[in-house]
């Protein structure tokens, strides 16, 4: 193998396909756009359902219960420092509801005053539409804001009795958070970010290695190539090279969509949920591991795709070999998409793909076992050292390459 | 110049070339005529170093397949197949300039090279335009002077007009008779009788892996008391079938 011809193929190689406007489009551009753009649309669309549900809330009373007195019990009594609860008068209380006019209907029991002085419970229905999320979610704020209402009432009741108030809490509950600072946080990240990585990784550079030695098959470029005056080993490596740029270049784009949407809005990062985004708390060392599992990844993949392209009788039949790499990083990604970091046993780390997404689950969520990490790095050796192996016989089996 | 010495390529069981022997001197068109299978492409690819025989050899120019095959591969040029396959995203001058490249050419001789090439051949109109907005006429110029490019001493052209229409054809033909002119040795392979009878000063009949028989076209001619190339190319099959 020369450096020179190895530099040579890689250089043309790259050339070619940067000239690929199709590659460039979905390798590079739609991932630098489309990211910040989920995030600012997700994040955005979040932010506003959680205001839109939180703020607003209109409810009014049942005919029935359409009193003076009532009215003047729920405004200045029952939700009197509850600026978000709006009272309003309505025709058709009901109708209201479904139409989305109001959020909920109260309704009163008829002898609610008399059972109020006699300090016995009366009812308060809450009428509400269950197939509205707003109305749906009005329901347990409102019931909180009639339970506070309730407290205060019996407070009032037990001073008047002399009773101390402690008699209402035997038992106190006290959560305490004994997390190590940063841990638990980054939710949303936490999912998808590390099955992007890994599913980029994986899928990054199929285009390239289909076009690379499947596609300079079917051209009949292949043979012109292989009788210039570079060895195989050479031809292979400029062109195992190009496959391994393209598996990484879809996830800078990606790092640079996030960038992107930060700087438009900050919030996008976490889609809206409020969550901050510590940096400080990521591990540098658990970080720097992270992304050498993931290069592992990348280098071992581009080399089974080269395999499977040179392996494969045509071009469409590559393709469709290579499709099946997606499935092969899309169903762990998936499968372990809500897995807690602190919940990944050791042979996980030992999976080719569910390694880096587990590196990386332990990156965002703070929960670092080095162990894990390392058996993570030292298989992904193993297994590279494997494929590289098994990629170079490929390119040298004269039946796979010259078959017709 | 060319000595094929006793070349042999197995496939597992299966023999495709079977115990070749032949010289092809400085200056001689040398036509490998088979039928189909019958081991044309696979001896051309043992000659260009793709495949490694299973025994025996070849000397090209001074380098032996075997033990030199970087060196042969930069004394040989190959034309294999009618359609020829260009870099459909890099111009014609860049798909010949990556071979130029590779075969270890500097960028001063890179550039003479193209330019002559370029006024031998007419391309001078396209040579900056991607190979995909060139016409088959053009892409097959194009062919021609990558195949040359590095100026190699033996060319090997593998079926070089199947599939062609008759211009094209014509050019093949020009090309290969062109390469002689310059010096260079030719071999190449046929099923076309007409076509090995036009073009070569030497045929080998090859069939099912073996040489049936080779030398001149005049040789055999007289050899076999017959005028007709392809009723000798049906005896020695005939024969070969039977035994
Ligand atoms: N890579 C290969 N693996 C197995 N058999 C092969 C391979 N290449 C060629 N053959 C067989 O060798 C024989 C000669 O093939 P080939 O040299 O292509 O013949 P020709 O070029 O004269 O048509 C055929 O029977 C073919 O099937
Ligand atoms: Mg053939």
């Amino acid at each position: 193998m020369k450096a020179r011809h190895v530099w040579i193929v890689f250089k043309k190689e790259v050339k070619d396909i940067i000239r690929d406007k199709r590659t460039v489009i979905t390798n590079i551009v739609i991932p630098m756009i489309l990211i910040p753009l989920i995030n600012i649309l997700v994040g955005g669309g979040v932010e506003k359902l959680q205001r839109d549900i939180e703020e607003n809330i209109t409810i009014t009373l049942s005919e029935t219960s359409r009193t003076d007195e009532i009215k003047n019990l729920v405004e200045n009594e029952i939700f009197k420092d509850k600026p978000n609860i709006r009272l309003v008068d309505t025709d058709n209380p009901i109708d209201a509801v479904r139409d989305a006019d109001v959020r909920l209907v109260l309704d009163f029991d008829s002898d609610y005053k008399q059972k109020l002085t006699e300090e016995k419970p009366f009812v308060i229905k809450l009428m509400y539409d269950k197939s509205s999320t707003k109305s749906e979610a009005a329901v347990s704020i409102v019931s909180q804001a009639i339970n506070e209402y309730n407290m205060r009432l019996v407070a009032q009741r037990l001073t008047q009795r002399n009773i101390d108030l402690e008699i209402l809490e035997p038992a106190r509950v006290e959560p305490v958070n004994v997390a190590k600072e940063g841990q638990g946080g980054n939710m949303v990240l936490m999912m998808t970010l590390p099955m992007i990585i890994a599913i980029l990784v994986v899928v990054g550079g199929i285009p390239a290695a289909t076009d690379l030695v499947a596609g300079e098959k079917e051209r009949n470029t292949f043979e012109p190539l292989l009788t210039t005056k570079p060895d195989r080993a050479s031809i292979l490596m400029g062109k195992y090279l190009t496959v391994t740029l393209f598996s990484f270049v879809s996830i800078v784009a990606i790092g640079m969509g996030f960038v992107i949407g930060y700087i438009i809005n900050p919030n996008s990062i976490t889609m809206g949920t409020g969550e901050q985004l510590t940096g400080a708390s990521i591990p540098p060392l658990a970080l720097v591991l992270s992304i050498l599992i993931t290069v592992i990844l990348g280098m071992m993949f581009a080399g089974i795709q080269i395999a499977l392209s040179a392996y494969a009788r045509s071009f469409k039949e590559a393709q469709t070999y290579l499709s099946f790499l997606i499935f092969a990083a899309m169903i762990p990604a998936y499968a372990t998409m809500f897995t807690q970091p602190a919940d990944i046993k050791v042979y996980v780390f030992l999976i080719p793909i569910l390694n880096t997404i587990s590196a990386f689950k332990m990156v965002l969520g703070g929960v670092i076992d080095y162990t894990s990490l390392l058996v993570a790095l030292v298989s992904s050796i193993i297994y590279l050292a494997i494929t590289l192996a098994i990629t170079a016989s490929m390119f040298n089996k004269e039946k796979v390459l010259f078959r017709s | 110049m060319l000595s094929v010495i006793n070349l042999t390529k197995k496939f597992g069981d299966f023999t495709a070339v079977d115990n070749l022997n032949f010289k092809v001197e400085r200056g001689e068109i040398f036509g490998l005529l088979g039928e189909n299978g019958a081991g044309k492409t696979t001896t051309l690819r043992m000659l260009a170093t793709m495949l490694k025989p299973t025994s025996g050899t070849a000397v090209m120019g001074k380098y032996d397949i075997n033990n030199e095959p970087e060196k042969v591969r930069e004394t040989i040029g190959i034309l294999f197949g009618g359609e020829s396959g260009l870099y459909d995203r890099l111009t014609a001058a860049e798909n010949i300039s990556y071979f130029a490249e590779l075969n270890d050419m500097d960028r001063k001789s890179i550039k003479e090279r193209i330019d002559f090439l370029a006024k031998s051949f007419g391309m001078e109109e396209y040579l900056n335009k991607r190979a995909s907005k060139l016409s088959k006429g053009m892409k097959q110029k194009v062919a021609f002077a990558r195949a040359i490019v590095h100026n190699p001493d033996i060319m090997l052209f593998d079926e070089p007009t199947s599939g062609l229409d008759v211009g094209a054809i014509r050019n093949v033909h020009d090309f290969i008779l062109d390469c002689k002119k310059q010096g260079k040795t030719v071999v190449f392979s046929s099923h076309s009788m007409s076509e090995v009878e036009k073009l070569c000063d030497k045929v080998g009949i090859i069939h099912k892996g073996k040489l049936k028989d080779t030398g001149s076209i005049d040789e055999l001619k007289r050899k076999y008391e017959n005028d007709s190339l392809e009723e000798i190319f049906m005896r020695l099959v005939g024969d070969m079938n039977e035994g």
